[in-house]
């Protein structure tokens, strides 16, 4: 029972790491981050890259971020910031970076799987049960990243900016914001959230170049249901989470991989506008 | 003396319709110009293509003798350039004190300027944690031209700022714009169709019909009448 | 008004119709002729790899009358394609093959898919729903379906698919034969149902659903409709892939080819049958030898290519060789045909003129958002002939009003009939099957339709659109006949909406509700932005309209001249209540009015300035 209720809660942190990216940009710029898979996958990449390289494991997941945010940023200015009067397009030409960036991956590495060693190993007791110590080490990261990304957004002026232009973007220019470069920055922040999932997820899954894509629908469908905003991001993804891990629990894991995706469609159905001001 | 806004032969327009046809207007520094004439005329227009976000097709608009033509609107803001649109002018969700953040670039001197503001207008000094959208109709268009007059702008252009409001509340807002102009030096280009407003205000009056400025004068042009035959409900 | 009798056009029409079916049927006997020839001159390696391409094409097609022409992206088509495949595999496998088991395999996998897809399609489609989240919902379903087959133990194959039951014994020419055909029969019947009448709603669908609805079109089953036919269809193809391959494996089914699907069509054109046969042929060849030659190369090209397109050519490379054709070689493309004007049979219940009939009654409306109040207790009743003017100062709750009146979902309480039918909770079309017409406020038409369809659009709920033909008549209502004319729209029949300018794309607007012979029309604003010389012209017909037809007009109005000219009364809303319903008279000089405008007094009836 103690198992099952932290199996719960960490399937809820990791559903929060992987979907926070995709929230960011869908929040900010109203597209949605097909290559998102993909920037997992980067992530899990530069972990194996870091550890190559000897670079200490804590700094790993940094490295990732910051390779998220240069690739990002590159796709922005040179993909994303045409499309963003042809949201459905966007949809597409950002599937297409992610095949891209799936093929650049199968190039470097080739298709081979990959492994990463866990910078912490063992067990932890918790409640009356032994727990993997990494898994727990999760749900901290997800309360730091959740706990950052609001104090960046209420508490700094880019934050500020950037909330502005959400908002009313021709308001927010006309008050000298540039909207185009806060825009870059959000995608870039995404992409690098993104890649530091991936890089988190290392220790608990192989590295290979499909390794983002299971992440992807239940991202979707969690930022959809909570219509961009974080708290219900956060809500969403305990809900969901633990619903996942009771399914999984009982009636199997391939059940269990449906269970976002099927209740929060249902949710939308039923709620259209998502459940942000529930 | 070196204008501080000038416009020169411009045209702009939506699509394949021209809006601005070939427009020559100067503001010096200092000077309250309004633009009158009935709705659709392109007043706002004017505005918008002053500020970049409609693009000049012919001609050049100038600030303090810098061609900002082919600037970007979020660029213009930094020439001293303010604007306070008719409609959608305050961030709805945000604290009156965020949107009045807004107004420069960067916090610092914020805390100074709030002071001025709230001077200006006590009202709001006693709203700042409130959201925008929860203020009334009058304290949100005091936001507007409080958010505009905060960066100390060399022009400011606005638009419709005494729309639909009381008197108390017009003859307070003509007050604070003529001691940004003594104070500052503030010029200002302003869309206006409450007529006694302007009239006391205005150094400078340029009439707009179809596009084009079809008559100017320091009193409100002799077409007056036909101006107030399109006031509209 | 000059009388314009039903001469409008020359009869210059048969000559250019029978060029168009004789251009179809030369395109049909090339690509007949080389589908029948193809297996002859082809090495069959080739001949093997475009058997399975054609199967694959015929799944675009539909991806592209889904996506290009409704505009619902869709990543599921591919799951239906797996759909038919399996239920082949797995008929045969236990059934063994046969006559009665080919029937009951490609019967089932066509049913299936159907009943599939009015699930997926109701879950989609409803009103109120967005297109991104039909686009997930397209998502979700392959992913279900394949995580399906994973757990189907040998009943599916799980993931090494179903394999090794007997199938057909065709030689890989017949099947090339077989397949060719059934692509080219596929492609020339969409063809055909994308240029007919009925298949204008699509591209209606697509550029503007909100106007579709409110055009008395039920969206949702049309959608519905549409997704089921093309499943259908997307079924029987990967039925017959599995019958030729002897395969049914979980990629068939997955949301990678499901997206391959749509990078097919994107590459080839969107909105183009062509454009999605040529793509999904190319690529399909194209990877079969490019993935050996360059194994990883090829795709990386794919993706390099798939970006380019959507960015620097969303009409993909048909759309652009397309454009450049008819610019450098006009006389292969037919001229539009010359459109009849005529006007459409009245109701058979005549309206006459001067009876005292209650058309619209709102009571005790109210709307709040939250904890907002935008409109409290509004009671309002109009009969036929009248005019009547909806005034008040900005946020005063008229567009909210006007909102309420015209969706029965809008309303937080109290009671609205329209032809003494209670609205509630009605969607917009069943709104407007009662007999409501509702103009927005920015015009709102089918920016890519001709102005002689966006007006046939209109008529589609009542002159039932054919499924095959495609019409040069434009029959329209004596009233929508009269402002197509004293707009001059009638000259402009066959450009798209969206070449006109703002003001006749305001009367193209009017004359599309004028065509729905609404009893009760909504008109938000309509003189916003037209010129002086324009509103006198508009004020001309409207009145004209309302005299003539006995219709009932409300009308939210700024122009304070406008509205004493045509009212035959005002209403005054402020601070979402209604604050005066009087004459015109009564209320322009009413103190209150002023008052509420002003907050000073002025010169009766002159300035009432916001």
């Amino acid at each position: 029972m103690a198992n099952l209720l932290l199996d719960m809660i960490t399937t809820s942190a990791i559903l929060f790491l992987t979907s926070a990216g995709l929230l960011v940009v869908f929040g900010v710029m109203k597209i949605i981050n097909f290559a998102h898979a993909a920037f997992i996958t980067v992530g899990g990449y530069a972990a194996f890259v870091a550890h190559e390289i000897g670079l200490p494991p804590l700094l790993a997941p940094l490295f990732a971020f910051a390779v998220g945010a240069a690739l990002g940023a590159v796709a922005e200015w040179v993909i994303v910031r045409r499309l963003y009067a042809r949201p459905l397009d966007a949809i597409l030409a950002t599937w297409g970076l992610g095949l891209i960036l799936g093929q650049l991956v199968v190039l470097g590495f080739g298709r081979g799987v990959q492994f990463v060693p866990p910078p912490v190993q063992g067990t932890v007791a918790v409640l009356d049960t032994e727990y993997s110590l990494y898994r727990m080490l999760l749900i901290l990261i997800a309360i730091a990243v959740a706990i950052c990304f609001t104090a960046l957004l209420n508490g700094t002026r880019l934050g500020l900016s950037t909330r502005a232009v959400i908002m009313n973007e021709e308001l927010a220019q006309g008050l000298g914001i540039n909207s185009s470069r806060v825009r870059l920055i959000t995608f870039a922040i995404g992409c690098a959230l993104a890649a530091l999932a991936g890089a988190l997820l290392t220790p608990l899954t192989s590295v290979d170049p499909l390794m983002g894509l299971p992440y992807l629908i239940g991202a979707f469908m969690l930022v959809m249901v909570s219509s961009g905003s974080l708290p219900a991001l956060a809500v969403a993804c305990v809900v969901l989470g633990g619903l996942q891990a009771i399914i999984s629990t009982y009636f199997g894991s391939v059940l269990g991989g449906l269970t976002i995706a099927v209740f929060a469609a249902i949710a939308l159905r039923l709620r259209p506008e998502g459940f942000a001001r529930a | 003396m070196i204008p501080a806004l000038e416009l020169e032969g411009v045209t702009s327009g939506y699509g394949s319709t021209v809006v601005v046809r070939d427009v020559t207007l100067s503001v010096a520094p200092g000077e309250i110009v309004a633009l009158v004439g009935k709705n659709g005329m392109g007043k706002t227009s004017l505005l918008k293509t002053a500020m970049g976000f409609l693009k000049a097709r012919t001609g050049k608009v100038q600030v303090a003798g810098v061609d900002v033509t082919d600037l970007p609107p979020h660029s213009r803001p930094g020439m001293a350039l303010s604007y306070a649109p008719q409609e959608k002018a305050i961030f709805q969700d945000l604290s009156v004190r965020d949107n009045l953040r807004l107004g420069l670039p960067n916090d610092a001197g914020f805390d100074a300027g709030l002071e001025r503001i709230v001077e200006w207008f006590p009202v709001l000094g006693k709203r700042l944690r409130q959201n925008a959208g929860t203020l009334s109709g009058g304290e949100q268009k005091m936001l507007i031209v409080a958010r505009g007059i905060l960066m100390k702008p060399s022009v400011f252009l606005l638009d419709e700022v005494a729309e639909g409001l009381q008197p108390s509340v017009v003859d307070r807002l003509g007050e604070a714009l003529a001691r940004m102009r003594r104070e500052n030096g503030t010029a200002l280009l302003i869309v206006e169709q409450h007529i006694p407003f302007i009239v006391e205000l205005a150094d400078h009056f340029a009439l707009m019909k179809a596009g084009e400025i079809v008559e100017t004068g320091p009193a409100i042009p002799s077409s007056a009448g036909q101006i107030e035959e399109h006031m509209r409900i | 008004m000059p009388d314009i009798a039903n001469t409008t056009q020359p009869a210059a029409t048969r000559p250019a119709l029978s060029s168009r079916r004789l251009k179809r049927i030369a395109i049909l006997a090339v690509f007949g002729a080389a589908v029948l020839v193809g297996p002859l001159v082809l090495d069959p390696y080739t001949v093997n790899i475009l058997v399975r391409a054609f199967f694959v094409a015929i799944v675009a097609v539909t991806v592209d009358i889904l996506w290009g022409y409704s505009g619902y992206l869709t990543f599921g088509q591919g799951a239906f394609f797996g759909l038919g495949a399996y239920t082949l595999a797995i008929t045969f496998s236990e059934f063994g093959f046969g006559p009665w088991q080919t029937i009951a395999a490609f019967g089932g996998a066509m049913l299936l898919g159907v009943l599939v897809a009015a699930l997926v399609g109701w879950l989609s489609f409803y009103p109120g729903s967005t297109p991104l989240y039909a686009t997930i919902i397209s998502l979700v379903l392959p992913i279900v379906l394949v995580q399906l087959i994973y757990s189907g133990g040998n009943f599916t194959g799980a993931s090494s698919g179903v394999v090794g039951y007997l199938t057909f014994t065709f030689m890989t020419d017949t099947w090339f034969r077989i397949a060719g055909i059934a692509t080219l029969a596929v492609t020339g019947l969409s063809h055909v149902l994308v240029s007919s009448d009925a298949g204008r709603l699509l591209r209606a669908l697509r550029d503007n659903e909100m106007r579709c609805a409110y055009l008395g079109l039920d969206t949702s089953k049309l959608r519905i409709i549409v997704l089921v036919a093309c499943a259908a269809v997307a079924a029987a193809a990967g039925a017959g892939y599995a019958a030729f391959g002897g395969i049914a494996a979980p990629e068939n089914a997955g949301f990678i080819f499901g997206t391959q699907l749509v990078v097919m069509v994107a590459l080839g054109g969107r909105g183009m049958l062509m454009g999605a046969l040529v793509g999904a042929l190319s690529i399909e060849l194209a990877s079969a030898y490019l993935s050996s030659v360059l194994p990883f190369m090829w795709e990386l090209l794919v993706g390099i290519a798939f970006v380019a397109v959507i960015v620097t050519m969303p009409s993909g490379l048909f759309g652009v060789l397309g454009a450049a054709a008819r610019r450098w070689v006009p006389w292969a493309f037919s001229a539009p045909q010359q459109v009849m004007l005529k006007t459409a049979q009245a109701r058979a219940e005549t309206v006459q003129a001067g009876i005292d009939e209650t058309v619209l009654e709102a009571h005790d409306v109210t709307k709040t958002f939250g904890s907002l109040t935008v409109l409290s207790g509004v009671s309002l009743t109009a009969r036929r002939g009248e005019l009547v003017s909806l005034v008040g100062p900005n946020g005063a709750g008229k567009t909210t009003l006007i909102r309420c009146l015209a969706d029965g979902r809008e309303a937080s309480s109290g009671t609205i009939r329209i032809g003494g039918t209670p609205i509630d909770k009605l969607p917009p079309h069943r709104v407007v099957r009662l007999g409501l017409g509702r103009k927005f406020q920015a015009a709102s038409v089918f920016e890519t339709l001709t102005v002689a369809d966006c007006l046939r659009i209109a008529r589609a709920g009542r002159d039932r659109p054919s499924l095959v033909t495609t019409s040069t008549d434009l029959a329209l209502p004596a009233a929508a006949r009269s402002v197509v004319e004293s707009a001059g729209l009638d000259a402009r029949l066959d450009d798209e909406a969206r070449y006109l300018s703002h003001g006749l794309k305001q009367a193209l607007e009017l004359a599309m509700v004028l065509a729905l012979e609404p009893e009760l029309v909504l008109l938000d604003e309509p003189t916003a932005g037209l010129t002086r010389a324009e509103r006198q012209r508009f004020a001309a017909i409207l009145t004209d309209v309302v005299e003539r037809e006995q219709l009932c007009v409300l009308i939210v109005e700024h122009d304070l001249d406008f509205v004493r000219q045509i009212s035959s009364r005002i209403v005054v809303l402020h601070q979402g209540k209604l604050a005066l319903d009087g004459s015109v008279e009564e209320v322009v000089n009413s103190d209150l009015v002023n008052e509420i405008y002003s907050g000073h007094k002025v010169a009766k009836g002159k300035e009432v300035s916001q």
